[in-house]
């Protein structure tokens, strides 16, 4: 198995305060995989360090094997599309895509081209003047223009309408099917990503939570319900994920490495959502009150 | 990346260009209209005839006559030289601070910063030809401002070598405008906000010019002291002379000052209003002189190209540091 992107315990602070800490992973070629979490999980550290912005203060990141922090031939390989998807607003589309022509050694013009055309935007309007998605479009053109052997989108929806990002998701995905290009984009929102990804990281609190294929990660988890737990092993369940208790009966979302036979739980089968919400939820944070000084 | 930099600031480059032209549009002709009339006026001749070390008297009054009524005419150019200082300090602030700040600012440092040019080549290139073209820009300020100032800095009985005629000329505006420009760079890889990043070069571009020509620039080579009689048949050495006088005084016979900041010269044997010799009333004894310490006209390039390679110098270190910061933005 080709591993595109690897992580080793990496780790980026900003003054003292960890943006992203001991995470480890690894993102096999030929995916389209989902960085999930809440804001300020770190999701655009962890792209910023793959694509080169940002040098790892601890660990280490591997893209194809090579450092890709000040790393000019790594950066051939990807192409990267930042949060709010930052244009220069006084150039015209086609001047953005001589400016992608100058700056990259492999640059297919004749794709970013037709994939402008077929979209209908206007190539002599300031992009500025341009919406949002066709904006999005525009940066996604460029990035793509590079033929890139990996595609790193931060939050490439987020600030789309519902109908520009399923026009976005669904011509992303029609142009990296063929070439073979592995994906990872960001979104705090599972919903845009369900449809499109096959490969799952969640990063909550600076650390990387789960990561896997979205079929074995459904399969993988079930939610039992019966009487209440308190903690003994279940024949089958590797890990409790999360646990609500009420005086007589417990809710398990559970990780299982064999079938769960036990009589005393019904079980049932969860959606990628329930199994990600599991995974969020749990660590939460609850200083705030005492900082607020009210009683929680 | 030529192409990327000249697309993102050809309209200063225009603007810079427009403002160059409407510059020259107001000196060339006030320049050759000052230049008719003080050689009308024999200021030519004067500037000649003052810088003999030997005077006579008949050829000062007239030319200090000539002076004043070219004075009278034209002084007022010499408020508008003053304004010119700030061009410099203008081209940082919207040349330099920008540079980095806006990119940062608008977060598309990251949509060129990942394309397949390495930081450093990008931060060569953009401040290499910014640089180069302020520079450009400033020589040609520079020399025009020379030619056209020169008449009016030898009707005020200034040298070119006191301060704002020497920074208003010749070779220093270059190193004030490069180094402008480098600060508002690197002001902007600092605080990689446009308003911060702007306030920053005023400040410091400011500050650094205050203090270099304060307590820099009368050092830059050891000055000379001069010394003439309070008493004498030649009047005092002319400051049309072009020296850059640092301080001067009338001291007593054993050295000690008397005066300071005063210059008196007497015929011989004349006395003053109380019938007393002449300085009586100030406490003269004899063998008082009057002292001058200066730097001596000649030095005037020396001190040019002195200056310049300071600010070039510092610019280029400013731009360094620029280079190192950018490597840790993301």
């Amino acid at each position: 198995m080709d591993v595109v992107l690897e992580t080793d315990q990496l780790g980026k602070r900003y003054g003292n305060r960890w943006a992203l800490q001991d995470c480890s992973l690894r993102l096999p070629a030929g995916r389209i995989a989902a960085l999930v979490g809440p804001n300020g999980a770190g999701k655009s550290t962890l792209l910023h360090l793959a694509v080169g912005l940002l040098r790892p203060d601890a660990g280490a990141v591997r893209v194809f094997g090579a450092a890709p922090y000040g790393n000019t031939s790594v950066l051939a390989e990807i192409g990267f599309v930042a949060q709010d998807t930052p244009l220069y607003r006084d150039f015209t589309a086609a001047e953005l895509l001589t400016l992608g022509a100058k700056l990259n050694r492999r640059w297919d013009a004749a794709l970013a081209r037709n994939r402008l055309a077929e979209l209908g935007i206007p190539p002599r309007k300031p992009v500025g003047q341009l919406s949002g998605g066709q904006r999005a479009q525009v940066a996604l053109a460029i990035a793509l223009a590079k033929r890139p052997r990996l595609l790193l989108l931060d939050e490439p929806v987020a600030s789309l309408d519902p109908l520009a990002r399923r026009e976005f998701l669904q011509s992303l995905m029609g142009s990296v099917a063929d070439a073979g290009t592995t994906v990872l984009l960001s979104s705090h929102l599972l919903a845009d990503l369900e449809r499109v990804c096959d490969y799952l990281i969640v990063l909550h609190a600076s650390q990387a939570r789960l990561i896997g294929a979205v079929e074995d990660l459904v399969a993988e988890h079930r939610q039992l319900v019966g009487p209440r737990h308190d903690g003994e092993p279940i024949a089958g369940v590797s890990a409790v994920v999360r646990a609500s208790h009420t005086d007589r009966q417990s809710t398990l979302l559970v990780r299982t490495d064999g079938v769960v036979v036990d009589p005393n739980w019904t079980v049932r089968e969860v959606s990628l959502e329930d199994v990600i919400l599991g995974y969020l939820a749990d660590g939460e944070a609850r200083a705030s009150h005492a900082e607020w000084e009210v009683p929680a | 990346m030529i192409w990327l930099t000249w697309r993102q600031h050809r309209r200063q480059a225009l603007f810079t260009l427009a403002g160059l032209a409407a510059l020259a549009a107001l000196l060339v002709p006030t320049g050759l209209a000052m230049r008719n009339r003080f050689a009308d006026l024999g200021g030519p001749e004067c500037v000649r005839q003052l810088a003999r070390s030997e005077l006579t008297p008949g050829v000062v009054e007239s030319c200090n006559r000539a002076f004043d009524q070219f004075s009278n005419q034209y002084g007022a150019f010499n408020l508008v030289g003053v304004l010119f200082l700030v061009l410099p300090l203008l081209v940082g602030l919207f040349w330099g601070a920008p540079l980095v700040a806006r990119e940062v600012e608008q977060g598309t440092h990251r949509l060129v910063w990942t394309q397949g040019v390495s930081r450093r080549r990008w931060a060569a290139v953009k401040f290499g030809l910014v640089g180069a073209g302020a520079a450009v820009a400033a020589a040609g300020y520079g020399l025009g401002m020379s030619w056209w100032l020169a008449p009016l800095t030898q009707a005020e009985r200034q040298g070119r070598f006191d301060v704002f005629f020497f920074d208003m000329q010749g070779l220093v505006p270059v190193g004030y405008t490069v180094l402008a420009v480098a600060l508002g760079i690197f002001a902007g890889t600092l605080w990689p906000r446009m308003l911060p990043a702007m306030g920053a070069t005023l400040a410091g571009f400011l500050a650094l010019r205050v203090a270099l020509v304060e307590f820099a620039r009368p050092h830059y080579m050891a000055a000379r002291t001069r010394t003439f009689p309070v008493e004498s048949d030649s009047p005092m050495p002319h400051q049309a002379h072009g020296d850059w006088v640092l301080a001067n005084g009338v001291r007593d016979a054993d050295g000690t000052m008397v005066a300071a900041n005063a210059q008196i010269a007497c015929p011989p044997g004349a006395t003053g209003p109380t019938g007393g010799r002449c300085g009586a009333e100030l406490g003269l004894e004899p063998g008082a002189y009057n002292w001058q310490l200066y730097q001596p006209a000649d030095r005037y390039w020396a001190f040019q190209y002195i200056e310049t390679g300071i600010f070039v110098a510092l610019a280029a270190l400013l731009l360094l540091l620029a280079v190192r910061r950018i490597r840790r933005i993301a």
